[in-house]
């Protein structure tokens, strides 16, 4: 049941990752960065490793997806 | 029409690469899969029963590695002093809007909660996942709320010039107050009883440590989301 | 039904592969884009990436957290903290250099007004 799982979330992380680079708006692009800190949360979880879970969340997710939608906001919406 | 449009050199000789390196990987893993990879880490466990603290993590990052952390705060001091000399703005027009008042009244209500539970994850980074790091940037999105959500707030330079110092000289100086008592660098110079394992007041240093990385840690993420926020425009 | 997936080979080949793949992913964002936030979003995704790998190769099937307390008191099935000790200081760092390097970009931007990585060469002539 574990191995199942595993395999699921990473066959999720790569599709969206691969969707993530391929957008044409900078603003989807962002969003999906946030589902692979998602996955990554996850993943942490199942290998048994809080403290790292706890770590990626808050500054994988939190910090680093607003660095990005600060940069976003001061460079304006191109291609 | 060059001949580099024609064939894309770079691309070609990066994924060449990239094979190179998957075959390292997959020659590594090959060799491995009989249970051969072993770290210290089983030792340390036996060790931390006697010496440490009841988060192995901790004792690890804090009182075996104490020195890496210095290191990695000196790291993140570098990048937030590379981020105020660019991106610092003094003054007074702020390009904020006005928010709405479910908003206002809402982080309002959210922000002590928030404080709250940063502390906690801070001060008991040694019974339970958690600690310095994850506890600091927690008090700084609750600083990230409230400037979002209020127009006129940020918070004054010298307090967050003042919480910083004072963290980074207070680290040092714990050190050295090891040298000298136990000829060793970020010695456990405070008594750390094996039998209060679990309680709050344990583990010698290892808690003050920890609590003053969450405040230096907490300070300069602080200053790193408001200069990352506040921006004058002079188009 | 699908038990033969739980043994610990089978997880190391599907971890490996995995995480090499969402390297690859990142490494061909980062050759093939041209705005210079997608430079930087390639990056951070193949760090993630490294970090499953660390993590996911100490891993044990019957294996709980590295915590002890009262209830759990014997060391022979607990994770290994050296990696996750190890993992949570890149991840600073990693933020860290990316946070500086966003920066950067952002002050280029104030100055001339570009974003693609083509068009940026003052340094040639």
């Amino acid at each position: 049941m574990t191995g199942l799982i595993i395999l699921g979330t990473f066959m999720g992380l790569i599709i969206v990752s691969f969707a993530a680079i391929v957008q044409k708006k900078l603003a989807d692009s962002i969003i999906l960065f946030m589902g692979v800190g998602l996955g990554s949360v996850v993943l942490f979880f199942i290998f048994k490793a809080p403290d790292v879970a706890l770590t990626e969340a808050v500054i994988g997710v939190g910090i680093s997806s607003l660095i990005f939608l600060m940069a976003l906001k001061h460079l304006g919406e191109q291609k | 029409m060059s001949l580099k449009r024609e064939i894309p050199t770079t691309t070609l000789s990066g994924f060449a690469l990239s094979g190179l390196l998957v075959l390292t990987i997959l020659s590594i893993l090959l060799q491995n899969i009989p249970n051969k990879i072993q770290t210290a880490g089983n030792a340390l466990l036996k060790l931390n029963t006697t010496e440490g603290v009841a988060n192995a993590v901790t004792t690890v990052v804090v009182y075996f590695r104490g020195f890496d952390t210095l290191g990695e705060i000196a790291v993140l001091f570098i990048a937030s002093l590379g981020i105020g000399l660019m991106l610092h703005s003094n003054t007074k027009c702020n390009i904020k809007a006005e928010s709405n008042f479910m908003l206002q009244t809402a982080s309002r209500l959210l922000f002590p909660i928030i404080m709250l539970f940063g502390t906690y994850v801070m001060i008991y980074g040694h019974l339970s996942p958690g600690g310095g790091f994850q506890g600091g940037v927690i008090i700084a999105s609750g600083v990230l709320l409230l400037l979002i959500s209020h127009k006129a707030f940020e918070v004054p330079h010298s307090v967050i010039v003042a919480l910083e110092t004072f963290a980074g000289v207070s680290y040092v100086l714990i050190g050295l107050i090891g040298l000298l008592v136990l000829d060793v660098f970020l010695g456990n110079f405070l008594p750390h009883d094996i039998s209060q394992m679990g309680l709050l007041l344990s583990g010698g240093i290892i808690p003050l440590i920890y609590i003053i990385v969450g405040i230096k840690v907490g300070s300069e993420m602080s200053m790193i989301v408001q200069n990352l926020i506040k921006r004058d425009y002079d188009v | 039904m699908f038990e033969f997936l739980n043994q610990p080979e089978v997880i190391k080949i599907i971890v490996t592969i995995g995480s090499m793949i969402l390297f690859f992913v990142g490494l061909f964002g980062l050759l093939t884009r041209k705005h210079i936030i997608k430079i930087f979003i390639s990056i951070a995704i193949m760090e993630s990436s490294i970090f499953l790998l660390f993590i996911g190769l100490t891993f044990k099937i019957d294996s709980i957290a590295p915590i002890l307390d009262s209830a759990h008191k014997d060391v022979a099935t607990m994770n290994d903290p050296i990696p996750h000790a190890m993992i949570l200081t890149a991840i600073v760092i990693g933020m860290a250099v990316l946070a500086l390097g966003v920066s950067f970009a952002i002050e280029y931007f104030k100055l001339t007004g570009k974003t693609d990585i083509d068009e940026m060469n003052e340094m040639r002539h």
